[in-house]
């Protein structure tokens, strides 16, 4: 399997009037492509800090002294850290990040997306979902939606039919379709074709007339040649009065495919939905709205940062299963964050375990669950309260103040196992069979 | 609750408050044993026994010999089918009603010029103070408001006045319009224009721009004064708003989702800041019409303030008491309409 | 024990009020306009004042003089010099507010705070009154009060206290009702303290630090309203130092004698300014919140 993502040695405190948090201390982590991997940790432990550090949302008090993030090859982080530096000084700090910020622009919301853990606050109070929604696409993919336009007013109600009998020949139908409409200079018909087609709540008849309906859109004259300007270089259109025009063509067109992804995440009604406002919605739909704008311009990676913490447990299953559903549609990789084992196990592949910024046992989620390494792990697996089991035995001690972290292994004062070393040393990480990584000490001889 | 059952609500209560400062001012005439009612109605120029007449009539309308209640009763009677008596101030002379159609309407005038400077001026200011955080920009502005904040309006027009009109010379300080100019035009007549009364439309009306032009220039000063006076209040508001909004998830996720940082400020942050600062800026704009008392003295611009500083200064009883339920009123429907938009504006507020 | 605890909380509030710079410049300024009225009432011989309650007028020479060493701010019409007028004035001003401020504050707050214990229709009688002063801009208010009561200058105070004691019932209200929920409240009564005791005794020590903040606030916006209420003439000629009146002195004089206009809206905008400075500074130290951010 490729990786995707490789996270190095991060280190990275925050700076505040009331002392320096060490939110990262070393982390190392590594994303696969096409895996879920879940990320666990209670607070502090610098899972929420690590989302950020990746989709590149770092605060301006955020100091990263050490370490890389390694995606497509790059080192994304480069300007953040300069050797040798020991002081951190606001105003570098803030240039840096804002330098980093505008670098990172084209990356995020399209090859990173990441969903926020409370969608009642992460979507624009004023602003219609659907509209949040195409925002996404539009500043992204402009390419994309000028392309389905265009690709409606070119199709002609013939080309429509032979698609038709494309796709009732059920077999092999994609590949066909393709090809058809790559020969026909078609591109962005395919997916609103497959979208109307795949739907569940219409009758086949209804959908061949919605398919025919498709074909010979009406484009403003006027627009036409810009259309095509964007299809070529999705770039967007900079003259000012113009820019307006084409900008509402396009944000139009974002609903229509705002639309078809709430359609996928089994939102009901979604033409209406794009209309209303996030406080008319639940709180279900709204995370499904978050998570569309995630996963509408394709992404690579997809950070989920605690998406089902703010719900109820009956809604929370029900994004679980979404998520785990999506994975099919969608290749992207996720990295989906939780304080709840329970729901890590139930969506990832893979699930790495964090304490006070480090990770210090990753692993499949069968062998996380059922053969438990670290310390920490195991005691977070017994804090977990299950139907069979009558005791909970919650881990002694408290989380470390971030300002003032122990010495040696992190986890030491509240540690059943601690030796002398662990009270001194860092443990390294060590690796054992099946992918199976623990910093620990009391596996260090089997390496 | 539903739009049309919450503008219902305010309507009601808006009625309720104007008849409340109906009641307050009634006391007021009431103060100290002094039946000032009567000389409110008292036509000036009717003197000798006409005038006597008149008192008679007078104490029978509003029944001045009757309890308290039935008096107010009346007066309100009086009020309600557009009696509001009469004034008797060097500016003009003669019913109450006209009076006020005469002078309102350049007050209105320098009321929306302010408006539009406050808006033009404060929300980008507002704005970009926040952004800017702790810039020399932001804090030039916080000086600058918290100055302009604690003077007194005619300091601020003063200042105004000595810059722009007596040393740099290129705005005019005095009067609706150049008094040259005005003698020449037939539809003007002792500060007021026909027929809308209003300088600037009455300008564009008869086709003469040289006089629109003039007027407009006339009007700048005496309301940017206005608008500076209020400045300060809704740069502040603008500014601790708009902090807290940028702080907020969902311009974390815009700028997370590729948005333009430009797009994020005017668009995400911006409209949400607004709102509390839209409260802000009707009821402020509504008290305006207090400082136009000051101002339209100082730039002898003859509007309802100036109206009023002349009833004050001869005693003029009829003035005083127009005055009164004019700005109270006028503030109650403006607070109203205010109201009403916040509605329609804020989606929150709608269901 | 407590006493300790006591003294160490205002010394810890003391310290946190003098590390904010801007406030202590508006303290100290306020201390010097407070001193000037001292000064004036006591011992105005010190300053060259003869009588602290009239403008020495100078007909000889009524023309406005620049400054000069003569008259270091100048003089206005007629040939009253600058400097002295201004320091007499500040006691007057001073003064009024204060009375005007206090006197609204402790109404304002007593009706308040009964109001909000009391709750019921006495309560929501008590706001919709208040609503209806604040729907009328408070200087119509005043000069429509000021005109029923007289032109004098001790009507224009009560028609300003009677515009001001609305927002501190408000305040006061607020206040108290935040309190009332608290438990001790409760237990207070359960125990059979008398209301009234519970009142002063509970209720009032929390409704006074807020209250004390927008006091200190006001004493600059009344002051740039009394002013103004003298300025457009509401207080008929009656020959006393007071900054509005003073400015109004200057008025035909624009042109060629600025400073006439200036220099006593300065001094007034000077005072606002301090106390609105100073004020801030009081709300660091009072409200834990804002000490953090």
């Amino acid at each position: 399997m490729d990786k995707v993502l490789e996270v190095k040695d991060l280190e990275l405190k925050f700076v505040t009037r009331r002392g320096v948090f060490h939110a990262l201390n070393g982390v190392n982590l590594e994303l696969y492509k096409g895996e879920v991997l879940g990320v666990a940790g209670e607070s502090g432990s610098g899972k929420s800090t690590l989302m950020l550090a990746i989709g590149g949302l770092l605060p301006s008090n955020a100091w990263v002294t050490r370490g890389e993030i390694v995606y497509m090859s790059k080192n994304i982080i480069q300007e953040l850290v300069k050797e040798g530096d020991t002081k951190y000084v606001k105003k570098r700090n803030e240039k840096a990040l804002k330098k980093l910020n505008e670098k990172l622009q084209s990356i995020r919301g399209s090859k990173i997306s990441t969903v926020f853990q409370d969608p009642m606050t992460a979507l624009n109070p004023v602003l219609q979902v659907g509209y949040q929604i195409a925002e996404a696409v539009y500043y992204h993919n402009p390419s994309v939606l000028a392309r389905r336009i265009l690709a409606r007013y070119k199709a002609t109600k013939d080309d429509m039919r032979e698609i038709l009998s494309i796709l009732k020949n059920k077999e092999d139908y994609n590949e066909k379709l393709l090809k058809f409409i790559k020969g026909k200079n078609l591109e962005g018909l395919e997916e609103q074709v497959l979208f109307i087609w795949e739907r569940n709540d219409l009758h086949d008849i209804k959908k061949e007339k919605l398919i025919l309906s498709l074909a010979g859109e009406k484009v403003p004259r006027t627009a036409l040649p810009f259309l095509y300007k964007i299809a070529r270089s999705n770039k967007l259109e900079r003259t000012p009065i113009l820019s307006r025009f084409i900008k509402r063509i396009l944000i139009k067109e974002g609903y229509r495919k705002a639309v078809e992804i709430l359609s996928i995440l089994k939102v009901p009604n979604p033409e209406k939905v794009v209309y209303m406002y996030p406080h008319e919605l639940s709180g279900g739909m709204r995370q499904r709205v978050a998570i569309a704008i995630g996963l509408i311009n394709n992404p690579e990676i997809v950070l989920l940062d605690e998406p089902t913490t703010a719900l109820d447990v009956t809604v929370q299953a029900q994004v679980l299963d979404l998520v785990r559903s999506i994975r099919n549609k969608y290749s992207s990789s996720f990295i989906f964050v939780s304080h709840d084992l329970s729901v890590l196990y139930e969506v990832s592949d893979r699930i790495a375990i964090m304490y006070a910024g480090k990770v210090v046992e990753v692993g499949s989620k069968d062998e996380i669950v059922s053969k438990p390494l670290h310390p920490y792990t195991q005691s977070l697996l017994r804090a977990v309260p299950s139907i069979e089991s009558e005791k909970i035995s919650p881990i002694p001690g408290e989380v470390p103040d971030l300002r003032n972290l122990p010495k040696g292994c992190m986890f030491h004062p509240r540690c059943p196992y601690a030796m002398d070393i662990c009270k001194n040393q860092e443990p390294p990480m060590y690796n054992l069979e099946n992918g199976h990584k623990v910093a620990c000490f009391l596996y260090g001889e089997k390496k | 609750m539903k739009l049309w059952l919450f503008i219902l609500k305010r309507v009601i209560f808006a009625f309720i408050t104007i008849i409340g400062i109906t009641f307050i001012v009634f006391a007021l005439l009431h103060v100290g044993g002094n039946n000032l009612l009567l000389s409110a109605y008292i036509n000036p120029r009717l003197t000798g026994p006409a005038r006597e007449q008149l008192i008679q009539q007078l104490t029978i309308r509003f029944h001045l010999n009757d309890p308290i209640y039935v008096q107010y009763f009346y007066w309100l009677q009086a009020l309600f089918s557009g009696d509001l008596g009469y004034t008797n101030t060097p500016i003009y002379s003669g019913p109450v009603t006209t009076a006020i159609s005469l002078f309102l309407p350049n007050t209105i005038t320098l009321t929306i010029i302010a408006a539009i400077l406050v808006w033009i001026i404060g929300i980008p200011l507002g704005v970009y103070s926040a952004v800017k955080r702790d810039s020399a920009l932001d804090h030039s502005v916080r000086i600058f408001s918290f100055t302009l904040y604690s003077m007194p309006i005619y300091l601020i027009a003063f200042i105004l006045i000595i810059i722009f009109g007596i040393e740099l010379k290129i705005l005019p300080y005095a009067f609706p319009i150049n008094s040259v100019l005005a003698s020449n035009l037939p539809w003007y007549k002792d500060g007021i224009s026909y027929p809308t009364h209003i300088i600037l439309i009455d300008a564009l009306i008869h086709g003469n721009l040289t006089v629109f032009w003039n007027a407009l220039l006339h009007a700048i000063l005496p309301s940017l004064t206005l608008a500076l006076s209020i400045l300060a209040g809704i740069i502040r508001i603008l500014r601790s708003s708009m902090l807290e909004v940028l702080d907020q998830d969902y311009v974390r996720l815009a700028r997370a989702k590729g948005v333009p940082e430009k797009v994020v400020i005017n668009l995400h942050a911006r409209r949400n800041a607004l709102i509390p600062v839209l409260t802000l800026y009707g009821y402020t704009i509504a008290s305006l019409l207090g400082g136009t008392v000051v101002v339209e003295s100082i730039f002898a611009y003859p509007g309802i303030g100036y109206w009023t500083t002349q009833a004050i200064l001869v005693n003029d009883v009829g003035g005083i008491m127009a005055a009164a339920l004019i700005f109270g009123v006028v503030f109650v429907i403006a607070s109203l309409i205010l109201d009403i938009v916040y509605a329609l504006i804020d989606p929150r507020i709608r269901y | 024990m407590i006493e300790l605890e006591r003294n160490s909380e205002l010394k810890n509030s003391l310290k946190i009020f003098f590390t904010n710079p801007t406030a202590v410049v508006g303290f100290i300024i306020f201390i010097i306009y407070v001193i000037d009225a001292l000064i004036v009432q006591f011992a105005p011989w010190l300053l060259g004042i003869k009588n602290p309650n009239v403008l020495q007028e100078n007909f000889v020479n009524p023309i406005p003089l620049p400054p000069s060493a003569q008259h270091p701010l100048g003089t206005t019409y007629p040939g009253i010099d600058l400097l002295k007028a201004i320091e007499a004035a500040i006691r007057i001003d001073l003064a009024f507010s204060l009375i005007i401020v206090l006197g609204g504050a402790a109404i304002g707050a007593t009706l308040g705070i009964i109001s909000g214990y009391i709750g019921g229709l006495l309560d929501d009688v008590l706001m919709r009154i208040t609503d209806i002063f604040f729907a009328i801009p408070f200087l119509v208010l005043a000069i429509a009060v000021g005109f029923a009561l007289g032109r004098t200058y001790e009507s224009m105070i009560i028609a300003l206290i009677i515009v001001w004691w609305p927002l501190y019932a408000r305040y006061a209200r607020a206040q108290t009702l935040s309190i009332k929920r608290t438990p001790f409240i409760d237990a207070a009564r359960i125990a059979g303290v008398r209301d009234f005791k519970i009142m002063i005794r509970h209720i009032l020590p929390n409704v006074l630090p807020p209250i004390f903040i927008q006091i200190s606030l006001d004493l600059g916006s009344v002051m740039v309203i009394f002013s103004t209420l003298a300025f457009i003439g509401l207080i008929p000629n009656a020959s006393l130092p007071e900054l509005g009146y003073l400015t109004s002195l200057g008025l035909n004089y624009l042109q060629s004698a600025p400073w006439a206009v200036i220099f006593p809206g300065l001094a007034i905008t000077l005072f606002a300014l301090a106390v609105n400075l100073m004020g801030d500074g009081l709300r660091d130290v009072i409200d834990p919140r804002r000490r953090s951010s």
